[in-house]
């Protein structure tokens, strides 16, 4: 009989042994009902017919089970074959073949090396960057990529900010599953060939963008048959296949540059308190990517944004629940949001007041700032008002270098009380407040034009790539 | 083997509990697990759909052991506020047990938040969240009504990222969408405009678009969907979606071609054209 078998967690046996004993049991249960059917005739067969039925009806594949890859399954420890290095390896043997084109980090791009979990280097370019933008910011969060232009311009870093960017997909990915590797692996391979033909490292804005790419770059290096499906699809396109060296997230390259930027720091943050929540698909989608230091929490913690709050002089508080997602959930945010507000609000923002007493909630990823800043209003119908400011680290970077909180960080698009957090740290809310309406007022009467933190592009750049698009950009960006 | 014939001992007998699993026969919680939920006629669709997600290339390299430890169900935020939890669907993918995981597909998979706390702390390395993923977008493949179900409001998110390659849209925030999200949510929509205008970068100034992707860049995030099959699986679920996408696909593409024509060959008025593809 089969049944018993399948509900036990099988030892770890000799495979010979397991298999032997399968089938001395087969054997004793043919002989046993073979001579109860012989002893007990129609009775007796019908009930283990009736026994038989009930088995295959309750375990439709019992019969072609194959117990051999249930053993090998079973057997399989824990084993790392895909470790970074591993797939670095691989991505520089396929280099040397002529599969793929890798896009190093050039000298000119002034690259750090940081630590990432297992102390393997990572090079964080600093210089000579393409943004790759994040769709949930620039939709509902402009004052994030805002605030990362503005810190770029006071470093004086070279840049560039294209059209022809595409989202990573990840968000509609990771909700509805409406897509497969193939087409994840284009999107992907798209925007690097862009980034890739300017000559400018892509930087990655948001966390779901920088993990996902991190999972579909392993994913392209390891499996063959995804690269022959997406070769014809980019050579449709005129493009290759294209992987960047490292795939870098901004909260990466902020903290790289926090201690520089705090020395253009203009308000004291010293009495601030401040609890960090590190994006989960920053830290968790292939966890050995991501950068952590010793300074920071001594290396327990992912040092983004952590590291750059702590540069800046505020107080890192710690509390309970620092490990758990904000609850963004993808499509929960969207179409269950009764879900993400409870949770966001139960087991983030609770013990982060509670426990830690936190004036401000820094996090460096879009869904999070979206879902922590959104979630608490609600809670006031049930006498949860908390009210804790939330804040991207790129804007709290910005605020506390000096930058104009309305036009900058923008933070008239967010839920809570941020207004409450500047004044706390001495910024002239009021003052900007007052400038900003008026600016709205002249923006509608047509009295004011808008103002740009880097040059405009050509109205054709909003139609074609065209090749020579950063050759008649840069020159516009120097005057 | 003796020819004699072995009668187990009946259930008031003490020596019964120390009888094995057949003679016993399942405790009355087990038995949910013996009765299958399987229909007759969603038997075949369910092995289908179970050799469909075993034969991946990325079944192995996420699901490698499980020992049942629970690390995964622990850290699980959807556990505490749903009837789901990852440890589940692993244990009914290691016994092939397709019925369960036909019931699971139908309704738990979507509890998923997708934060990968499970496959980080997992000792086998699993990647769990990345089964999940699996189950979810052969749910989509076969078009299954709970696929459907779920994904119905999720509509317009699945047009705006293939048609404009950005994946919201800041006219999205309209109060009687998002009215949870507190007041300044009115704000936002009643001055969408006069706001984007004032953010100070020059791709993020419409209310229609998230930043202001070229042509030719939505055309090809279109062309990579299209020829990846992502519509094909798209046109199982929603065929109207399915229909409109194609259209605009056509459309813009024919625009691009002309204008790309036009400037190659020098003839391209940029005073003609309007600010913005999205206005053509």
């Amino acid at each position: 009989m089969v049944v018993s078998v399948t509900n036990v967690i099988l030892p770890n046996c000799e495979k010979n042994y397991i298999i032997s004993i399968l089938i001395v049991r087969k054997k004793f249960y043919n002989k046993v009902y073979k001579s109860k059917i012989s002893n007990y005739n129609g009775e007796m067969l019908n009930q283990e017919k009736q026994i038989e039925k009930a088995v295959q009806e309750a375990f439709p594949m019992s019969d072609v089970i194959d117990w051999n890859e249930v053993y090998q399954r079973i057997i399989y420890r824990y084993s790392s074959p895909h470790s970074l290095q591993h797939i670095k390896e691989e991505m520089y043997k396929l280099e040397d073949k002529g599969e793929i084109i890798v896009h190093h980090i050039k000298p000119y791009n002034n690259p750090v090396e940081a630590q990432t979990l297992n102390g393997i280097p990572k090079k964080i370019p600093t210089t000579k960057l393409w943004h790759h933008k994040s769709c949930g910011q620039c939709g509902h969060i402009p004052g994030y990529p805002t605030s990362v232009f503005w810190v770029m311009n006071r470093l004086e870093i070279d840049y560039l900010d294209e059209p022809h960017q595409t989202s990573c997909t990840g968000w509609n990915y990771h909700a509805s599953g409406a897509s497969n590797p193939v087409a994840l692996a284009g999107v992907y391979v798209r925007n690097m060939w862009r980034a890739y033909e300017t000559g400018y490292f892509p930087l990655i804005h948001c966390g779901t963008s920088f993990g996902h790419y991190k999972e579909v770059r392993n994913m392209i290096i390891l499996h063959k048959e995804i690269r022959d499906k997406l070769r014809p699809i980019m050579r449709k396109l005129d493009m290759d296949i294209v992987i960047p060296e490292e795939v870098v997230h901004y909260s990466e390259w902020l903290y790289v540059m926090s201690k520089k930027a705090a020395q253009q720091k203009k308000y004291n943050l010293d009495n601030i308190k401040a609890a960090v929540h590190t994006p989960c698909h920053v830290y968790k989608l292939v966890p050995e990517d991501t950068i952590y230091d010793p300074e920071v929490f001594q290396g327990r913690r992912p040092a983004a944004p952590s590291g750059t709050v702590q540069n800046f002089g505020a107080k890192l508080v710690d509390y309970s629940t620092w490990w758990d997602c904000c609850g963004f959930g993808f499509r929960h945010i969207l179409t269950e949001r009764e879900f993400s507000r409870s949770f966001a609000l139960f087991k983030k923002v609770i013990p982060a007041v509670e426990e830690a007493n936190a004036d401000v909630f820094v996090t460096s990823d879009t869904g999070c700032v979206t879902t922590l800043d959104k979630s608490q209003w609600a809670g006031k119908a049930h006498g949860f008002n908390y009210n804790l400011p939330v804040l991207a680290d790129a804007q709290f970077v910005a605020l506390a270098m000096g930058a104009d909180p309305y036009i900058i960080a923008q933070i008239h698009w967010h839920a809570t009380d941020v207004e409450g957090f500047l004044r706390k740290i001495g910024v002239p809310v009021d003052d900007y407040k007052e400038k900003f309406i008026q600016y709205l007022q002249d923006l509608r009467e047509g009295k004011a034009e808008p103002q740009y933190i880097y040059p405009k592009h050509r109205k054709i750049d909003f139609y074609l790539a065209l090749p020579d698009r950063v050759k008649w950009y840069k020159p516009q960006a120097q005057k | 083997m003796a020819t004699k014939t072995i009668l187990p001992p009946l259930p008031d007998d003490p020596r019964f509990l120390d009888m094995s699993y057949e003679i016993q026969g399942a405790l009355p919680e087990e038995q949910r697990n013996l009765l299958s939920n399987l229909k007759p006629e969603e038997r075949e669709l369910a092995i289908k759909f179970w050799e469909a997600v075993k034969s991946d290339f990325r079944f192995n390299e996420y699901l490698r052991g499980c020992l049942n430890c629970g690390v995964c169900t622990s850290g699980c935020p959807a556990a505490k506020f749903y009837d789901f939890g990852p440890r589940e669907m692993i244990q009914y993918m290691m016994r092939d047990a397709v019925d369960k995981i036909w019931e699971f597909v139908n309704k738990k998979v979507w509890a998923c938040v997708q934060c990968y706390t499970c496959s980080m702390r997992c000792p086998f390395n699993n990647e769990i969240a990345g089964l999940i993923m699996l189950l979810r977008e052969y749910a989509v493949k076969f078009g299954l009504q709970s696929a459907k179900e779920v994904l119905a409001p999720y509509r317009r998110v699945l047009l705006t990222v293939i048609t404009m390659g950005n994946q919201v849209t800041p006219d999205m925030i309209q109060p009687d969408a998002f009215p949870d999200w507190g007041p300044q949510a009115v704000e936002e929509s009643k001055n969408m405009d006069v706001y984007r205008k004032a953010i100070p970068v020059d791709l993020m100034q419409r209310t229609d678009i998230g930043w202001h992707a070229s042509l030719q860049t939505a055309v090809e995030m279109m062309t990579i969907f299209i020829e990846a099959g992502v519509l094909d699986s798209l046109k199982n679920i929603d065929k109207d979606l399915y229909d409109m996408i194609m259209d605009i696909y056509e459309e813009r593409k024919q625009q691009l071609e002309e204008i790309k024509e036009k400037w190659e060959k020098g003839e391209l008025k940029e005073e003609e054209l309007p600010d913005s593809w999205l206005e053509l």
